[in-house]
């Protein structure tokens, strides 16, 4: 909970904004902690402590909006930050556009936090840094393993939003995440693998059972072997072929041809300059085709335990599950306030949120999940006469529309007549959006389906970085060139 | 508005730290201050100033065990407690015989690296410089972009005597020019507002996007190709990231490992990191307090060096350049001025001098397929052009390159006389001209 004094603080900023003009307008107050810890070889890289708190006011004045933050919380400061929102907005009126407006949303006053059972930031500190170091050691005795990394991460964010129409907002959400990789040096490559997840590990909004329920050290020789065997594996071959993707890739998948392109900030253009747009258009919703009819994507921010979980998102509105694609048809974008009436829907499906408090919330994934279907993975591979197998992203890749892309894994295996034979280095593979997910024959059912976290979501000017999840289960794909060489 | 809070009293208030019961203390601290103004669809739609303030503090307990903690708050007593948690956090740490120690005081050089009427830029300005830029455009194109002004306050010192202090700004416009079915982009960036001209990048963006409507399909496959500055900065800082940073040289990861003195590109690329150039934007020490070395990388196709860190150089029997990161820093020390030398050829001359061959205004999204072998691979975007007979002859609907980037610097055939500073998605800005280059690798199409 925040503080009573900090509550002060925030209607002070809220106030200071109205008096200075604003007709609409909105304080949050955000604190984080975090916690990283990285450990390579025998040796600790480092542990990076701290916490940074601070007040964001956006305001919309004459129909524009405006924004200050500061990490200067004296009153004085505060006032002058609450004035310079109200004329950095008035400012906006150098080029003209259409009045700003917001979705109609109930003020809400509401306490929420993530549910966890064991808080990390409690977990004595040399306890994290030994699971690391064996972890590691584990790793490292597999002959011929170049380099080997571990590393932990915890953050907690408390916020308190106050807006203008009434709303009053404190929330608490506590992520952790870690992971472990293994690197081989040969002459001409490095080759890797990571566990549970490439980029760091695998996240959740959890506590540090989160952790405890990875097994980071007795993972170390399998996924060090890998390494190294890579290193003499034969290179996949350029050919167009079927395609298994694993859960994890195929998080990443959905998260860069299905997560950004479904953004209406995206959409409308509001990021042409930097991220790029998307391929779909307003009209599309109810007629384009984007996948097989296998293809569900759901908008989830209720999954408990996700690292894209949320109580409420940064302009108030409650979390919610909203089905994307259904049967391969798309039917709804991510909104905001603002965004949702420009396409004519009366409410936002809340998924604004920003990085910190010195920036505005952006339209952002929650967590955007490929539904289960009815098969496995095994059987999928049984009932392939000739494909690949890719694990675990190493390399991604999109056009500014999201629709070309290429991805690179950390390994792959030769599938023939119906097994899985032998294991192939630097594969990777490449096609366009709609082609691709209309290709999909087959997703492994909810036995194998989990919440993927993807803590890198990197998206805005200045840039932000969001925690976002994708629930997946292994899924197969035909016709797939994979093997893409220069 | 706020301003700079001085030398002074940031150190001041690091001197909370400063006074911890530490066998070393470092402070790092950093403020910054200013506003970004974004437009897109021809009107400022996000528009927003920030302040913010941290203090970064590194504590040595035992000789060579370290923390690090930090607060984001001016007030000393924030910073005494991340001072406590750093040295419990070292008091718990196992101990790093690589540990370097806190580096010694260094001469810093003075440069003119501030310029105040940027670091005070009101909003009118930025939201005039956009409507400014968005005169230049005409009936049926539309404007993206942004226009930043940012001041920034940087000091390190420690228990041992070090303090070294600066202070920068920098400002940046970036436009787009959207036509139905074409695009055209322009990015600058310098110290001072003043320097940059929305009017001239504005025009030049719209005449590109005028320039490649139309666009025509093109196949996949090898093509000479002559890369605006703002693409070879792509290659240049993937580079960077990749290789010339003393860690992974050490580690045997870097391309560079094994290969000094070894000719790596062609005799007309010479590569360096160099933060106290006149028009550079960077600071004249590193985040260790080291003084910032000119580190040649790459000398007329030749590997020369990498640059380091206290750490990666005490390993490798070495010197600090300068390079180092903020604390606690997995990363090992990173290039982050990274120019390259430019050439005698102008865009113009370039493009009379090719037969057949793509123009590339600028890289989207480019990512590591091989990190060793430095294969990349990402999209080409806002102003693709065929070269036919010396002339541009259609613009061309956008590319995916999969390339050996060493191997382009490899088949460089002329070098741009002018360079600009660019940023590329994931790291900071460069210096580089554009390149003619033969045989670059284009391994599929897109539909726009």
């Amino acid at each position: 909970m925040v503080p009573s004094e900090i509550r002060q603080l925030v209607e002070r900023a809220l106030d200071a904004a109205r008096t200075a003009g604003a007709s609409y307008a909105d304080a949050r107050y955000l604190q984080e902690e975090w916690e990283a810890i990285d450990v390579q070889d025998d040796r600790l890289q480092g542990v990076d402590r701290g916490s940074t708190a601070g007040i964001g006011i956006r305001v919309i004045v004459d129909g524009s909006w405006g924004f200050a933050g500061t990490a200067r919380l004296g009153l004085g400061e505060l006032d002058r930050a609450a004035a310079l929102a109200v004329e950095v907005a008035r400012s906006s009126g150098a080029t003209k556009a259409a009045p700003v407006r917001l979705a109609e949303e109930p003020a809400r006053e509401a306490t929420w936090a993530t549910g966890i059972e064991e808080d990390p930031f409690a977990v004595a500190l040399e306890d994290k840094i030994a699971t690391l170091l064996d972890a590691s050691a584990r790793m490292r005795q597999v002959p011929g393993l170049g380099i080997a990394e571990a590393s932990m991460d915890f953050w907690r964010r408390t916020s308190f939003l106050a807006t203008s129409e009434g709303a009053r907002i404190d929330q608490t959400i506590t992520q952790s995440g870690a992971g472990v990789r293994a690197l081989a040096i040969g002459e001409q490559e490095v080759q890797q693998r990571s566990y549970p997840n490439s980029f760091r590990g695998h996240y959740a909004c959890k506590g540090y059972e989160h952790v405890r329920a990875m097994d980071l050290v007795g993972v170390g020789p399998r996924i060090a072997e890998e390494a190294v065997a890579l290193l003499k594996a034969p290179e996949c071959a350029t050919m167009e072929t079927t395609l298994i993707l694993d859960a994890p890739q195929l998080a990443l998948q959905v998260h860069e041809s299905i997560g950004h392109p479904i953004e209406l900030d995206r959409v409308l253009g509001m990021e042409a300059a930097y991220a790029g747009t998307s391929f779909l258009a307003p009209p599309d919703r109810g007629n384009l085709r984007y996948g097989s009819d296998l293809i569900n994507i759901t908008a989830d921010a209720t999954l408990p335990g996700a690292l894209g979980s949320f109580g409420y998102d940064d302009e108030g509105v409650e979390a919610r599950r909203s089905n994307i694609i259904t049967e391969g048809i798309f039917r709804e974008f991510l909104s905001s306030r603002e965004t949702a009436p420009e396409v004519g829907e009366a409410r936002s499906n809340g998924t604004m949120r920003a990085s910190g408090w010195d920036v505005i919330p952006l339209i952002r994934m929650t967590n955007i999940n490929l539904e289960p279907g009815d098969s496995s993975l095994e059987r999928m591979i049984s009932e392939t006469d000739d494909g690949v197998f890719m694990s675990t992203n190493q390399s991604w890749s999109i056009d500014d529309k999201r629709v070309n892309f290429q991805f690179g894994c950390e390994i792959a295996w030769e599938i023939r007549k119906g097994k899985r034979r032998k294991m192939l280095r630097n594969p990777n593979y490449a096609g366009r959006t709609v082609d691709f997910w209309s290709s999909c024959d087959a997703i492994g059912s909810k036995d194998e389906w989990a919440v993927w976290g993807t803590p890198n979501c990197g998206k805005g000017q200045p840039g932000q970085t969001a925690r976002v999840a994708h629930g997946t289960a292994p899924a197969r794909f035909r016709g797939v060139r994979v093997g893409v060489r220069g | 508005m706020s301003g700079p809070v001085g030398e002074e009293r940031l150190a001041e208030t690091a001197q909370a730290a400063l006074g911890a019961s530490a066998d070393g203390v470092q402070v790092l601290a950093f403020h910054s201050w200013g506003g970004l103004t974004r437009f897109a669809s021809s009107h400022i739609h996000q528009n927003t100033w920030r302040e913010d303030i941290e203090f970064r503090v590194l504590a040595v307990a035992d000789g060579n065990k370290t923390g690090v903690a930090s607060t984001h708050s001016l007030d000393p007593s924030a910073v005494r407690r991340a001072a406590e948690d750093a040295l419990s956090i070292a008091r718990v740490a196992p101990p790093d015989p690589d540990f370097p120690g806190l580096a010694p005081p260094s001469p810093v050089a003075h440069a003119a690296t501030f310029d105040e009427a940027t670091a005070d830029t009101p909003p009118a300005d930025r939201a005039a410089a956009v409507a400014t830029a968005l005169g230049e455009f005409p009936a049926g194109m539309e404007g993206a972009g942004y226009v930043e002004t940012v001041g920034d306050e940087v000091l390190v010192c420690s228990t041992m005597g070090l303090q070294a202090f600066g202070r920068t700004t920098r400002a940046g416009i970036s436009v787009l020019a959207i036509a139905a079915d074409s695009s055209g982009y322009v990015e600058r960036l310098e110290r001072r507002f003043s320097d940059l001209d929305p009017r001239v990048l504005a025009s030049r963006a719209v005449g590109k996007a005028e320039r490649s409507r139309d666009p025509q399909p093109i196949d996949a496959g090898a093509y000479t190709v002559i890369l605006e500055p703002s693409a070879t900065s792509t290659l240049l800082q993937f580079l960077g990231y990749l290789g010339f940073g003393g860690k992974s040289f050490n580690e045997g990861r870097s391309f560079m490992a094994g290969k000094i003195g070894e000719k790596l590109a062609a005799d007309v690329i010479t590569i360096v990191d160099d933060a106290t150039a006149p028009d550079a934007l960077g600071l004249p020490f590193d985040f260790e307090g080291t003084s910032a070395r000119r580190v040649v990388l790459i000398d007329h196709g030749v590997a020369t060096g990498v640059v380091w860190d206290r750490a990666t150089a005490k390993k490798a029997g070495s010197e600090s350049t300068g390079h180092a990161l903020p604390p606690p820093n997995p990363y090992g020390p990173l290039p982050l001025n990274l120019r390259m030398a430019t050439g005698e050829a102008s865009v113009d001359d370039m493009i009379a001098s090719t037969e057949r061959g793509l123009l590339v205004t600028r890289f989207h999204y480019s990512n590591v397929v091989n990190e060793k072998e430095t294969v990349l691979t990402g999209m080409t975007r806002d102003g693709t052009f065929l070269i036919e007979d010396g002339r541009i002859a259609h613009g061309v609907k956008n590319l995916r390159y999969t390339q050996n980037a060493l191997e382009a610097l490899a088949n460089v055939e002329a070098v741009g006389s002018e360079t600009e500073i660019s940023t590329e998605m994931f790291f900071g800005g460069s210096r580089a001209p554009a390149l003619k280059i033969r045989d670059f690798k284009f391994s599929s199409t897109t539909t726009h």
